[in-house]
C-alpha cells in the first residue's frame, strides 16, 4: 500500500512542480490533470485496503475523472482565448493586473 | 560444454571483427558528401513538404475540445454496464436521463454550428 | 430504495431544466428580444425559491444529500444572489455579450445549481461535485468578455488556482477518506472519534489532510494566504459575475467549510488537541485576512479591486464566527452571509451600472454622484456603512454577532483584531462616500438604470435596513439551522 501512496504523492509534487514553473498554459494544464491523477491513484489504493466489496473510493476516482475533464476543456478553450488575445499563451506575457 | 559453444564465440568474434573493420574502411576510403540528399529525412523516399510545425486551423483543436466532453461521460457508462442486471428499471431510467442531457448538449453544439466545417 | 424522499430534489431538478430550457430558448429566439431571457431566468430563480419553500425536510441517496434547515438556509442567500445577478446584469453593455446572453444566464443558473447541491451535501462526493458544478460555469463567466483582454485573463487566473486548489482539496478528501474509510461526513466523525480515543493523538497524516482542505477551501473562499487570485479576477470579471462570486461562491465556501469541519471535524477543535486543532489555524489565517485585506483596501482606486480587498477582510470577519464553532457561531456566519448578501451585491449592483454609463471603475469617478443621482448616492451610501458595520444598518448586528460568538468561544484576541481592523475598513468605505458627496468636481454622470437593477437595489436597501432593525426573524432562522450540527 505505502508504494501506491508514495507514486501518488510523488505524482502530486510533479503536478503542483509543474503549475508553478511552467511558462506555457497547456503544461500548466498537463501538471493539473498529473495533480487530478494523483488523487485517483490514492482514492482507489484506499478503496483497495478498506474494503473491496465497498467502492466508494473507485465511484469516487470515476467522478474525478470526468470533472478533469470538464475542467480541461474548459481550459482548453480559454486558452484560445488566449491566443486569440495575445497571440500567443506563455504566461508570463499575461500580466495585465497587478496589485 | 566448451567445445559446443566454441563456433558460437568464432562467430561472434568474427562479426564483430568484420564489422568494425568495414566500418574503419569506409571512414577512411569512403568519400564524405554534405548536404543534398543526405540532409533530409528519407534520403530516397518522398521529398518532405513544409515545415513539422505547420499550424493546424483551429477547427480541429474546437473539435477535439469537443470530443474530450462526449469521450469521458462514457466513463459513467461502464460501471452502469456491468451492473446493469442488479439494477434493473432504475437504473435504465437513469441512465437514460443522464444520455438525454448529454443529448441536449450535443444538440445545443449543433444549434450553435460549432461542427459546421466551413 | 425505501426511503426515498424524491421530492426534496424538485427544486435542483427544476433550476437544472430551466437553465437547459434557457440555452435553448436562446437559440429559439435567435436574439431578437433579449430581455425575454433575463426574465425568464429571474422567473426561474423565483419559482425555485417557491419550490423550495414546499419541498424541503428530508434524506435522499442514504445520506448523500439531505435537504436540512442549514442546507435551505444557504440555498435561500444562493437563489437570492443568483437573483441579484442577473438582475443587475440588464444594464451590463449590450455589445460586450450580444450574442451569448442565453449561455450568460444559463451558465449563472448551473452554477446556482451546483451551490444548492453543495448545501446538501452531507458526504464528500457530492459536496465534491457540487463544488465543482459551482465553480466550472464561472471559469467561463469570468471570462465571458472574450475580446476583452482583462477578462479573458481573469478567466484564466481563476481557472489555474481553482482547479489548482480543487486538486488540493481533493487530496485532502482522498486522505480523510483513507484515514476514515467512509466518505459519510458523520460516519467519519464517529470513525475519527473513535480513532482519538483508542490512541489518544491525532497522527501526521490526519494533520496533513486538514490542512490541504484547508488550503483547498480556503483558495475558493479567498482566505489568506490563498487570496492573491482574488484582487484580479475580481477586476476583470464581468461586474455582475464578480458579485456573484463573491456573495454566492463565498456562501458556498463557507457551507462546505462548515460541513466538513463544524460537522465532520468537530472533535478536532477543542482545546485536547492544541496547538494542533483547526480552529487555531483558522483563526490565524482569519486575522490575516482581516488585517492584510483592510490595509491593502487603504491604496485601491479602482472600486472592484476596492471590493475585492473588503471581501477578503469579510471573509475573515467570516471565519471569527465559524472558529468558535458553536451554535451561535454558525447562526451568526449564517447571519452575516445573508446581510452580507444585501450589502455587497448592491454595492456591486450600483459598480455594474456605473461602469456601463461610464465605462470606469476608478473610485475618482464617483466624484459629485450626489448632485446628480442623488438616490444612488444614497444606497451607495447605505450599502457601505453596512458593510464597515455601522448601526442600525443590518452589518452591525451581523459583526456583533460574529464577535459575541467569538468572545463566548474565547478567542478575544481574535475578536479585539477583528474590531481594530473594522475601525480601518471604516476609513477606505468612508472614504468613497466624501468622494460621492464633498468633491469639489462639477459631476457630469447622470445613471438611469433598468427597471430589474433598480428592484435589485430596492431589494438590496430595504433588505439592510429591515434586517438590521429587526435581527429577529433571520436570527431565529439561522439558530434553527445552527441546529443540524449537534454540539
Amino acid at each position: 500500500m505505502l508504494q501506491y501512496l508514495a507514486l501518488a504523492s510523488i505524482l502530486f509534487a510533479i503536478g503542483i512542480f509543474g503549475v508553478l514553473t511552467r511558462r506555457n498554459t497547456i503544461g500548466i494544464l498537463m501538471s493539473l490533470e498529473l495533480m487530478f491523477n494523483a488523487v485517483n491513484i490514492n482514492l482507489v489504493t484506499f478503496n483497495k485496503y478498506i474494503g473491496p466489496d465497498n467502492l466508494t473510493g473507485q465511484i469516487f476516482a470515476t467522478f474525478v475523472i470526468v470533472v478533469a475533464a470538464a475542467e480541461a476543456v474548459v481550459g482548453l478553450a480559454i486558452v484560445l482565448l488566449l491566443y486569440r488575445n495575445w497571440r500567443g499563451i506563455e504566461v508570463d506575457r499575461i500580466n495585465l493586473m497587478k496589485w | 560444454m566448451f567445445n559446443t559453444f566454441f563456433p558460437i564465440l568464432v562467430l561472434i568474434v568474427l562479426a564483430t571483427i568484420i564489422a568494425i573493420a568495414m566500418a574503419t574502411v569506409s571512414v577512411i576510403f569512403g568519400r564524405r558528401t554534405k548536404g543534398g540528399a543526405k540532409g533530409e529525412p528519407y534520403e530516397s523516399g518522398i521529398k518532405p513538404v513544409g515545415d513539422t510545425k505547420e499550424r493546424i486551423p483551429v477547427k480541429f483543436y474546437l473539435i477535439a475540445i469537443l470530443f474530450i466532453i462526449f469521450d469521458i461521460e462514457v466513463v459513467f457508462l461502464y460501471p452502469w454496464a456491468v451492473i446493469y442486471n442488479k439494477l434493473g428499471m432504475f437504473g435504465f431510467v437513469e441512465m437514460l436521463v443522464f444520455v438525454v442531457i448529454l443529448m441536449v448538449g450535443y444538440f445545443y453544439i449543433l444549434g450553435k454550428g460549432a461542427l459546421k466545417w466551413d | 430504495m425505501t426511503d426515498q424522499n424524491w421530492s426534496i430534489l424538485i427544486p435542483e431538478i427544476f433550476l437544472f431544466i430551466w437553465a437547459l430550457f434557457i440555452f435553448g430558448l436562446d437559440l429559439g429566439i435567435k436574439r431578437k428580444n433579449p430581455k425575454i431571457l433575463g426574465y425568464s431566468a429571474m422567473a426561474g430563480l423565483t419559482i425555485t425559491g417557491i419550490l423550495l419553500a414546499i419541498f424541503n425536510g428530508g434524506i435522499l441517496f442514504k445520506g448523500m444529500f439531505q435537504s436540512d434547515q442549514l442546507a435551505i438556509f444557504f440555498k435561500v442567500i444562493f437563489i437570492g444572489s443568483a437573483f441579484m445577478a442577473v438582475g443587475s446584469s440588464f444594464d451590463i453593455a449590450s455589445e460586450k455579450i450580444r450574442h451569448h446572453r442565453g449561455e450568460y444566464y444559463g451558465l449563472i443558473l448551473f452554477s446556482t445549481v451546483g451551490m444548492m447541491f453543495l448545501s446538501s451535501a452531507s458526504e464528500l462526493i457530492t459536496l465534491y461535485i457540487g463544488m465543482e458544478l459551482t465553480t466550472i460555469p464561472l471559469y467561463v463567466l469570468a471570462a465571458f468578455y472574450k475580446d476583452d483582454k482583462l477578462s479573458v485573463e481573469a478567466g484564466l487566473k481563476y481557472l489555474i488556482v481553482g482547479a489548482f486548489s480543487s486538486a488540493i482539496l481533493l487530496y485532502g478528501l482522498s486522505l480523510l477518506y483513507g484515514l476514515t474509510g467512509t466518505t459519510d461526513i458523520v460516519t467519519m466523525k464517529i470513525n475519527l472519534s473513535l480513532v482519538f480515543l483508542s490512541y489518544g493523538k491525532i497522527g501526521p497524516g490526519l494533520i496533513l489532510a486538514m490542512i490541504m482542505v484547508i488550503a483547498g477551501i480556503g483558495f475558493k473562499l479567498a482566505l489568506v494566504p490563498f487570496h492573491m487570485w482574488a484582487p484580479d479576477v475580481y477586476q476583470g470579471a464581468p461586474t455582475p459575475i464578480t458579485a456573484f462570486l463573491s456573495v454566492g461562491s463565498k456562501a458556498a465556501g463557507v457551507v462546505a467549510f462548515a460541513r466538513i469541519f463544524v460537522n465532520g471535524l468537530i472533535a478536532f477543535a477543542s482545546d485536547v488537541m492544541k496547538p494542533l486543532d483547526w480552529g487555531i489555524i483558522v483563526a490565524i489565517l482569519a486575522a490575516a485576512a482581516m488585517i492584510l485585506g483592510n490595509i491593502t483596501a487603504l491604496r485601491q482606486r479602482n472600486i472592484k479591486r476596492m471590493l475585492a480587498y473588503s471581501s477578503i477582510a469579510q471573509i475573515g470577519y467570516v471565519m471569527v464566527g465559524m472558529v468558535a464553532a458553536s451554535e451561535l457561531g454558525i447562526a451568526s456566519v449564517g447571519y452575516y452571509m445573508f446581510i452580507y448578501l444585501f450589502a455587497n451585491m448592491g454595492a456591486f449592483t450600483i459598480a455594474t451600472i456605473f461602469n456601463d454609463k461610464t465605462g470606469s471603475d476608478g473610485i475618482i469617478s464617483y466624484s459629485g454622484l450626489s448632485k446628480t443621482s442623488p438616490i444612488f448616492a444614497a444606497y451607495m451610501s447605505i450599502f457601505l456603512l453596512s458593510l464597515a458595520g455601522i448601526p442600525p444598518l443590518g452589518g452591525f448586528a451581523a459583526k456583533y454577532l460574529v464577535f459575541a460568538a467569538g468572545i463566548q468561544a474565547g478567542y478575544t484576541w481574535l475578536v479585539i483584531v477583528a474590531l481594530l481592523t473594522s475601525v480601518v475598513s471604516l476609513y477606505y468605505y468612508a472614504n468613497i462616500i466624501k468622494t460621492m458627496y464633498f468633491s469639489a468636481e462639477e459631476p457630469t454622470i447622470k445613471i438611469h438604470p433598468s427597471f430589474p437593477a433598480n428592484l435589485v437595489l430596492l431589494i438590496s436597501v430595504i433588505g439592510i435596513i429591515l434586517f438590521g432593525i429587526f435581527p429577529g426573524p433571520i436570527l431565529d432562522w439561522a439558530l434553527e439551522s445552527a441546529k443540524i450540527f449537534a454540539f
